[in-house]
């Protein structure tokens, strides 16, 4: 009588941890859909931000962002002079940046790399959009500059 | 009937109710959050659409600049849009450094469930292509 009694409570005691256990993930499992829908659109945030700096100009010039910082890696002689491109770079960066995130954008040519606001601490996830741009170079021939825009989220 | 039975019966009880609740509180949720998801795709949606199509820049020749806001095409624009079966209605920010904030479109009813999405953009403006912010709050009809 005294066996039966511990083996009822064991039994209970174990569909008591089953229970809290099959709640705890029932719950977990549903929120699924809804990180992904996030992550969407942070992806979404990422290709926006990389469109954004492929259209807009360099406020006065009339050459776009990513251009410019490409014409900076290749011609000697660009459009807009570095110091110049890289503050306003920057601050269109920090402008397009949602809040709480942070962006980088990396252009490479030929070995040489040029980084905008490289120094981020270390990210919880990161979204990536890698893209070119093609410029005409010195001797007339055309140049492809590999861009990649990173969009950092610390939360 | 001894008194350990029934304390054994009224534990099982308990255990059987509170499975049940368990599964139909669960349930509710993954509705809630299979509704919120939904409106999270249709506001992606809606965005997409908007920057790529609707309000997109045409140039003189024709020739369409997606991702480059036109703020002339807001004119004409209809802010509801089906999406995958279900009607939403939403409304439109647009700003652009050092601008202020201006929105367009219907305002958001009270206590009903919404969903924000802000993204860059270029904005056609006094002939130049500046950078901007461009956000829809986009809710069930």
């Amino acid at each position: 009588m005294k066996q039966d009694g511990v083996a009822d409570i064991l039994a209970m005691a174990f569909m008591s941890v089953l229970l809290i256990l099959g709640a705890v993930l029932m719950h977990a499992y549903s929120l699924r859909p809804l990180r992904a829908a996030t992550d969407r659109q942070l992806e979404l945030k990422c290709e926006h931000i990389y469109k954004a700096l492929e259209t807009a100009w360099v406020e006065p010039y009339t050459v776009s962002f990513l251009r410019a910082a490409a014409e900076n890696l290749v011609l000697e002689h660009p459009t807009v002079p570095g110091p110049y491109l890289r503050s306003a770079m920057e601050n269109a960066l920090g402008y397009l940046s949602p809040p709480d995130y942070e962006i980088s954008a990396t252009l490479t040519h030929d070995g040489g790399t040029l980084i905008f606001n490289e120094n981020i601490g270390p990210p919880s996830k990161q979204f990536v959009r890698s893209g070119a741009v093609t410029i005409t170079g010195a001797g007339g021939e055309n140049v492809v500059v590999q861009v990649v825009v990173r969009l950092f989220s610390f939360s | 009937m001894t008194l350990t039975q029934i304390l054994k019966m009224l534990v099982a009880c308990i255990l059987v109710i509170t499975f049940i609740l368990v599964t139909a509180s669960a349930y509710r949720q993954h509705r809630t959050i299979s509704a919120l998801a939904k409106l999270t795709d249709a506001t992606s949606s809606i965005v997409t659409n908007l920057a790529v199509d609707e309000l997109a820049h045409v140039d003189e020749t024709g020739d369409k600049y997606s991702h480059v806001i036109d703020p002339d095409r807001l004119e004409n624009l209809t802010f509801k849009r089906e999406v995958g079966g279900e009607n939403f209605e939403f409304q439109i920010s647009l700003c652009y450094q050092g601008s202020e904030n201006r929105t367009f479109g219907p305002a958001l009813p009270e206590n009903r469930t919404s969903c924000s999405l802000v993204v860059a953009c270029s904005l056609w403006l006094n002939d130049r292509f500046l950078p901007a912010k461009f956000g829809v709050i986009a809710w069930y009809a």
